[in-house]
Order: C-alpha cells, then sequence, then structure tokens
C-alpha cells in the first residue's frame, strides 16, 4: 500500500471515532463496531427500539447502495460518496470512503484531487461530471436541474448510474451528520495518549 | 395493480407506477423499501424523547431550510393530521420564530446541521442538553435530521432526472 494521504485535515489513514453521548456507546464494542454504528448496525443492546430499528434500515440502504451489482461501478460510488464527505467535512467518512475507493479502483490521484479541492476534480471527463454532480447535490440540492443530469449523460452515464449516484451522495448526506454530530474521529497519533 | 403500497418519495415527486422512472427506481427495490423503512421508524409512535408533532416540525423546518418544495407538503399534511397548533406550523412555515423555548432550540439545531453539518459540534450538542433535551431525544433527532438530508437529496436528484425525461 502507498503512503496515505494527508491534505487539508483529510487522510487516507484508519482513523477510530469517538461518540459523545452514553446512548451511543451502546456496547463496550471495538472502536471500529462504534464506526459502524453508522454503516453496519452492531447490536444495539441498549438502545431504544427505535434506534435498533433505525440503524437497521439504514444498514439495508447502505448496503442495497454500496454494494449491490449492476448499475454504477462501485469504486465511482465510493467516489461519490467521498466528495460528498468532503464537502460536509466529515473527515471520518472521507478516510474511509476514501481508502475503499483506492482497493477498488487500484490509485488515489483523484483522491488527493478531492482532499485538495474538491471543485474541478477528477482525472477523466467522467469522473469530473461525477464530482461536479456530488458537489452541487450535496451543497445545494435545491439547484439541482435537468442540466446536471444531462452533464452526467453527456459524459457517459446511464440512468440506473446516475440513480446509484443520487443515492451514494444522498446516503453519505446522511451519514457524514450522524458521524460530525454524535462523535469525533480520532486520529493515530492522538490514540496513543 | 389496483392499489400500491404507500411511498413518500415516489408521492412526493410524483412518480406514477407507469412512470418510467418509477420502474428505474424498483431495480434498487432494496434502497426503495429501506428508505421507506426508515421513514417509518423515524416518525414512529414509539420514540422515546421528541413528539411525533415535534418530529414533524423538524421535517417541515428542514425542508424550508433545503428549499425541499416537493416533500414539504407532505410534512405538513401530516402535521394537520396529527393536529398540530396552526400557528406554529405557520411559524416554522415561514421561519418565523416559536414562542415555545425548547422547540426553538429544537429548530435552530435543525437548520445548523442541515445546512453548516460541520457546526453540529460537542458544543451544539451539549447546548440542546442544555435547553432540557433528554440524552435520548437528542439522539433521535439527530437521526431524524441526518435521516431528512438524504430524503432530501434522493428527491431532488430524482426532480432533476424526471425533468430530463419530460424535455426529451
Amino acid at each position: 500500500m502507498t503512503a496515505p494521504i494527508r491534505i487539508k485535515g483529510f487522510t487516507t489513514e484508519v482513523l477510530k471515532w469517538k461518540p459523545w453521548l452514553d446512548t451511543v456507546n451502546v456496547d463496550t464494542a471495538t472502536p471500529a463496531q462504534l464506526a459502524a454504528l453508522d454503516e453496519m448496525s452492531p447490536q444495539a443492546r441498549t438502545s431504544p427500539y427505535f434506534l435498533v430499528l433505525a440503524q437497521l434500515q439504514r444498514s439495508i440502504a447502505f448496503n442495497a447502495i454500496m454494494f449491490a451489482p449492476g448499475g454504477m461501478p462501485r469504486a465511482e460510488r465510493e467516489l461519490g460518496a467521498t466528495v460528498e464527505s468532503r464537502v460536509n467535512g466529515c473527515v471520518y467518512c472521507a478516510s474511509v470512503h476514501a481508502q475503499r475507493f483506492e482497493q477498488l479502483a487500484k490509485r488515489n490521484d483523484v483522491i488527493s484531487q478531492v482532499f485538495e479541492a474538491p471543485e474541478g476534480a477528477g482525472t477523466t471527463a467522467r469522473e469530473k461530471a461525477i464530482v461536479a454532480f456530488s458537489i452541487r447535490l450535496g451543497a445545494e440540492p435545491d439547484k439541482v436541474s435537468a442540466d446536471d443530469v444531462r452533464g452526467l449523460k453527456e459524459a457517459g452515464l446511464t440512468e440506473q448510474e446516475i440513480l446509484d449516484l443520487i443515492h451514494s451522495v444522498a446516503l453519505f448526506a446522511w451519514a457524514n451528520r450522524l458521524m460530525l454530530n454524535l462523535g469525533e474521529p480520532i486520529f493515530p497519533e492522538a490514540d496513543a495518549s | 395493480m389496483t392499489s400500491t403500497p404507500h411511498d413518500v418519495i415516489d408521492a412526493a415527486i410524483p412518480l406514477a407506477p407507469d412512470h418510467p422512472l418509477w420502474a428505474l427506481r424498483r431495480q434498487r427495490d432494496k434502497v426503495v423499501a429501506a428508505t421507506q423503512g426508515s421513514y417509518d421508524a423515524m416518525f414512529s409512535p414509539a420514540v422515546e424523547g421528541l413528539s411525533v408533532s415535534e418530529r414533524l416540525l423538524v421535517a417541515l423546518h428542514a425542508c424550508r431550510v433545503s428549499k425541499a418544495d416537493s416533500l414539504a407538503p407532505h410534512y405538513r399534511d401530516r402535521l394537520a393530521a396529527e393536529g398540530a397548533d396552526g400557528d406554529v406550523i405557520a411559524a416554522v412555515d415561514a421561519g418565523q420564530p416559536v414562542a415555545d423555548a425548547r422547540l426553538r432550540a429544537v429548530l435552530a439545531f435543525t437548520g445548523k446541521l442541515i445546512e453548516r453539518p460541520i457546526e453540529g459540534d460537542k458544543a451544539a450538542v451539549q447546548s440542546l442538553a442544555a435547553s432540557g433535551l433528554s440524552t435520548p431525544a437528542i439522539v433521535a433527532m439527530s437521526q431524524l435530521i441526518a435521516f431528512l438530508s438524504y430524503q432530501i437529496r434522493v428527491a431532488a436528484g430524482l426532480k432533476a432526472l424526471v425533468a430530463v425525461e419530460a424535455a426529451a
């Protein structure tokens, strides 16, 4: 594996995540499982029933959006997720999904660009269109228009791929807020203390 | 089929079963089901700490702040059906301050987390606790606002796809 990217407070290092509120600390799970509170619902032993239900549904949505076969290549779904996380300032999610992009695409050039400045990032016309759309939907959902969709179509995306991108960006509008709002990322160097 | 199960996103866009994008959405039927399932969980009467009306007001405020015109009517209708105070609904709808201090704190936090999620930090969470919200209420609200951010973007993206179809 190449050296981790560290740009503008964003990184491809493996981070941990620390919850702020007791209820979130639903079990004495590993930090990875706590992070999974967002992504892969662990058994929430002491959570209220609704939280268990909510986590289960979110976990189904997450798996269906990020891993379903066909449609948009998985690396590009991870790119959409990473861009949304970068735009929202979610260092934790950006790290996780930048790593997944790198694992799937076997490169991280576009990740450096996204961390540096998401606007205009992309190593191909298709990637630039995906990044531009992700920024728009993430930051200004009310301004997303037919022209934005046409931009994706001109770059070669099918409607199924566009739907997959909408889902992955929207999913991280959701996930970022949980991770930003209920806890904070822990960097490896700070972890030693 | 004679009746379709109620789906909030389809109703908001709107997407009828004979629309090509209705079928496109169903190619990701697990996403459709989990989106609706999450909605049902978020507005379940069983949620501790925040009443259904409070949660619907959060949703209406989130729609107003995000200019999510396709989803706002759904929450307006549900608030009316729930028997929520008409003056409070009108105030939230117009972005006017509400009298109740607890609801004011809830809506302020909603706006912050919708627009600038990075500001939904530890201090913001603690200020909610200072406004008298219990930990379960704060967690329920954070979950709800995060979900609304998703729902609003799914609707916005689908609306743009529909606009392209309509122009074609």
